[in-house]
């Protein structure tokens, strides 16, 4: 299942990210477009998932790293529950906008198949890379796609 | 409003005149087309001619010469050609050596060609828009709903949704930045769509916070007349200070 994942070729790699508005959990409301000429990474997480809480972590670190040089982090919940990713939202420590996505629009537009799912997006508002998993050697690769992205 | 046969027209004739500009570009098939397939001939030819300029020049000075005592005018009259390929030949470097002007003002000329289509792509674009807002949205069916908010002390701006005769239009969130750009004197076209003649129903839902934080929804209705010609509304937000509350109107733009 996960290597046939793997091999699935993401549709919108090379191609402009999809705009979107969310309501943050906390925080203000987002909309994607009003970050270009920012490196963006928008995540999709879920309560229920495990490695989720992990990754938000390594986001939150790389984000306090390179915040100051234009990259952005945008978690999007897609939890049916909102009672529940609000719980969980307040269990987190992070400072970048936890965003809920109640009719799954936004999930569907970037085609989540699998959580948590990472996409990043380049200066110019286009998607350059998507991961479909988390593990903890993959902060290192984030961080190496991040600094080049960044580096554009 | 251009929507007419002259329009039309000048549509026309400037995607027509796109069309060969940008057909120029590609193939370098008119004279002085900005294509690097086009000046490489067009440089054969200049050295070309500046080759043979040369030849003529020389073959004239024998020609001076003949009036002068020459010894032999008719190795002369025969050499000249042949001296003058040679001075062509030899004088084949200087062609070379003008070619970076030559190039430069290639280059220039280039930029120019290439700045004018840049301009004709955006015109074409903005009368592309133009015809595209008439032929979606025609003048007689047109109806356009715009938001806008005064002060704001009252109402901290979330959302709004949109309801025509019980039908859900638009559903519009706003960050902080665009009710930033609402409370500085924007005005945000939320809707533009058609509507038939006759008597419609308007409602619109706005979500945000209120006073002390609180959130707040309020609603306002507006009950108009479609008649002939382009219908615009516009959803205001105001602060009422008497009431210390914020205020939701409908505006008829007569």
């Amino acid at each position: 299942m996960g290597a046939a994942m793997a091999a699935a070729p993401y549709p919108l790699v090379g191609k402009e990210a999809p705009d979107f508005a969310l309501h943050a959990l906390v925080g203000n409301n987002v909309r994607l477009s009003e970050n270009l000429g920012d490196v963006v990474v928008v995540t999709f997480w879920g309560s229920r998932c495990g490695p989720c809480a992990t990754q938000l972590d390594a986001l939150n670190r790389s984000l306090a790293t390179y915040q100051s040089v234009g990259l952005r982090v945008f978690a999007v919940s897609v939890d049916d529950d909102q009672g529940r990713a609000l719980e969980y939202a307040k269990g987190q420590s992070v400072n970048f906008p936890l965003l809920l996505d109640p009719s799954k629009s936004v999930s569907r537009l970037y085609q989540v198949d699998n959580l948590p799912m990472t996409v990043l997006i380049d200066r110019g508002g286009v998607v350059r890379h998507v991961h479909r998993d988390y593990s903890g050697k993959d902060e290192a690769l984030y961080l190496k796609e991040l600094r080049a992205l960044l580096n554009e | 409003m251009p929507c007419d046969s002259s329009f039309y027209r000048r549509l026309r004739v400037k995607l027509s005149a796109l069309a060969i500009v940008a057909f120029a570009a590609c193939t370098g098939v008119l004279a002085g087309a900005p294509s690097a397939y086009a000046q490489a001939p067009a440089h054969a030819d200049a050295r070309l001619a500046q080759a043979t300029a040369p030849a003529a020049t020389t073959s004239a000075a024998p020609d001076g010469a003949q009036a002068s005592p020459a010894p032999n005018d008719a190795s002369a009259a025969t050499s000249a050609p042949s001296d003058a390929g040679a001075q062509a030949s030899e004088g084949g470097a200087a062609p070379d050596a003008a070619a970076p002007g030559d190039a430069a003002a290639d280059t220039r000329g280039l930029d120019e060609e290439i700045q004018n289509l840049k301009k004709d792509v955006v015109d074409l674009n903005k009368d592309l828009f133009v015809l595209e807002e008439e032929l979606l949205f025609p003048a007689n069916t047109q109806v356009a709903i715009f938001v806008s908010m005064d002060v704001g002390d009252f109402f901290a701006l979330d959302n709004v949704t949109l309801k025509i005769d019980q039908k859900e239009v638009a559903n519009y969130l706003y960050t902080p930045r665009e009710a930033e750009a609402l409370l500085k004197g924007g005005v945000h076209r939320l809707y533009l769509g058609n509507l038939k003649v006759g008597e419609h129903e308007l409602v619109a839902f706005f979500t945000g916070k209120g006073p002390n934080e609180r959130d707040y929804r309020r609603g306002a209705t507006l009950k108009f007349e479609k008649g002939i010609g382009a219908k615009y509304l516009e959803l205001k937000i105001n602060d009422r200070q008497r009431k210390q509350q914020p205020e939701f109107e409908i505006k008829d733009w007569e």
